[in-house]
């Protein structure tokens, strides 16, 4: 149970630089925790406190949507940690846990936490150095997510498709680091893909006017009407028709002259 | 010179709206003060009279009487601004000076027209003879559609053609060959209409389009509405919804065509 336990903590990025001894107390101050299929293990705006450590089972992370309904963020399973801020701040928590199935958690107190610190100061420079790197991860993934929004809202799918492709290499370190990076990756490439799809359908819908003349039709219908000898007369005859209304206008403007 | 002018509404195939523009661009130049008749030659299936609420029992003589030599022309103009039946877009033309010249729906007339023709220039003298007993300044014509002899002569003496065609593939090659054949018989002024534009189609995408096709212009691009539907030939829709994105297209054609020198 107990090398479980390390095992299991080293997992976690706040944890993963600690030396075996300091494990070994920290371990000492965890608690464990079994929930049943659907039970809540919080609620979105509870004082957080506590981090917890999925032994076995899965958990979504819910939320509400406009409606009310449940909308599940994402599922975290064995290995995984939730809460770590938790330890330091004691923030609400902003969104639901509920067990997706019968699931075994590992939870360590914030109170059981500053004991270890005050007992081993030095540990608070590893997870100092540990929190920094994550905080330096985080903050290169939104100068991209800027730039990447940047092309995208000048057009430049392809340019940002590139990039989000080749940004995967970005995340290659720790585990939990690559998984959520390459989620965000894959979120925005797929935005992009839709993006692109829809604007093709309308770039479509716009070609679709580009109507072409049968030109050979025209001439070919063009010559068939009017090499017709009704079709010369007609011609001669609205000539004429012309010639007549303008003199016919012109003697009534005339007409009309004297009249006054 | 005169500035009386004949104004054809054409098209190549039946079902642009051509009825429902003509009396609604005629509607409108009388609203601007214009003295206008319109004309329905499209003697085989006559409908512009509906527009301005006539049916048979209200219509006295037509255009058949005159084309058949049992009246003079003047006999058959009915002044529209003295005769306002119901609607309200209609009621607006109260004492406009605006006339129509109705076409038979009489089966027996209109069989009569199929069989024996008319004689277009008793047709033609007629027309010259409204723009003078009338004092019109404008004299619409509301054809029959397509390229035949007879409403070739109503292309052929008109001032200002306005083609209506519709934006799919067969009306713009028909509206090809109309267009080489009203340039070959030397109509001065030919304006396009766009009617019935769907709604995904950018109005301005498809004016552009349609002028770079055909070296014309397009007075008008309007939209195909289910307003309009609605509305079918109970009103001169311009009149009674001034402000929808149809009658706004609608204006534009009419100014540009009182706008012709």
């Amino acid at each position: 149970m107990r090398i479980e336990t390390i095992n299991q903590l080293k997992k976690s990025f706040l944890f993963n630089g600690l030396p075996d001894e300091t494990l070994q107390v920290l371990a000492e101050k965890i608690s464990s925790k079994t929930l049943k299929k659907n039970e809540k293990l919080f609620e979105k705006g509870d004082v957080g406190d506590t981090l917890f450590m999925i032994d076995e089972g899965f958990l979504d992370i819910v939320t509400e949507d406009k409606q009310g309904g449940a909308l599940v963020l994402n599922q975290c399973g064995p290995g995984e940690t939730i809460g770590e801020m938790s330890l330091f701040d004691k923030g609400l928590r902003s969104a639901s846990v509920v067990a997706n199935t019968d699931a075994h958690v590992l939870a360590l107190k914030q109170d059981a936490f500053f004991e270890l610190l005050e007992e081993n100061p030095e540990t608070a420079q590893t997870l100092i150095r540990s929190i920094s790197s994550r905080l330096r991860f985080a903050t290169t993934y939104i100068e991209k997510a800027i730039e990447w929004s940047g092309r995208i809202a000048e057009g430049d799918y392809s340019s940002a498709m590139n990039e989000i492709q080749t940004s995967q290499s970005l995340t290659v370190g720790e585990a939990d680091n690559e998984a959520k990076a390459n989620q965000m990756l894959a979120a925005f490439f797929k935005m992009v893909e839709e993006l692109q799809a829809r604007e093709d359908e309308l770039k479509q819908q716009i070609i679709k006017l580009n109507f072409e003349i049968d030109q050979a039709q025209r001439k070919k219908e063009f010559e068939e009407l009017t090499s017709s000898e009704s079709y010369t007369d007609l011609k001669s005859q609205a000539q004429k028709f012309r010639q007549q209304r303008a003199e016919r206008a012109k003697r009534y403007a005339n007409k009309d002259l004297e009249e006054k | 010179m005169s500035t009386k002018k004949i104004v054809s509404i054409h098209s190549f195939r039946g079902g642009t709206g051509k009825s429902n523009v003509t009396a609604n661009l005629a509607a409108q130049a009388a609203l601007a003060g214009k003295r206008v008749a319109v004309v329905d030659t499209d003697i085989q299936s006559p409908g512009i009279h509906v527009l301005f609420g006539l049916d048979e029992d209200k219509m006295g003589k037509t255009l058949n009487d005159f084309l058949y030599d049992r009246c003079e022309i003047g006999e058959v103009a009915l002044s529209i601004g003295e005769n306002i039946i119901g609607a309200p877009g209609r009621s607006k033309l109260a004492g406009v000076n605006l006339w129509l010249i109705p076409s038979s729906i009489s089966g027996k007339e209109i069989s009569h027209v199929l069989r024996k023709g008319y004689d277009v220039n008793r047709l033609n003298e007629g027309l010259q003879t409204l723009l003078e007993v009338l004092d019109l300044d404008y004299l619409f014509i509301d054809t029959h559609p397509g390229l035949n002899e007879e409403t070739l002569l109503s292309v052929a003496i008109s001032d200002v053609l306005v083609l209506l065609l519709r934006p799919d593939q067969q009306d713009l090659q028909g509206t090809a060959v109309t267009i080489d054949i009203a340039r070959n018989l030397g109509v001065p002024n030919l304006l396009l209409g766009v009617n019935k534009a769907l709604s995904r189609h950018n109005p301005e995408n498809v004016k552009n389009e349609i002028e770079a096709l055909f070296d014309a212009p397009v007075a008008g691009v309007m939209p195909l509405s289910e307003d309009l539907v609605d509305n079918g030939s109970a009103d001169l829709f311009s009149l009674k919804e001034p402000d929808h994105a149809w009658s706004k297209a609608l204006k534009n054609i009419a100014e540009m065509v009182l706008a012709v020198e």
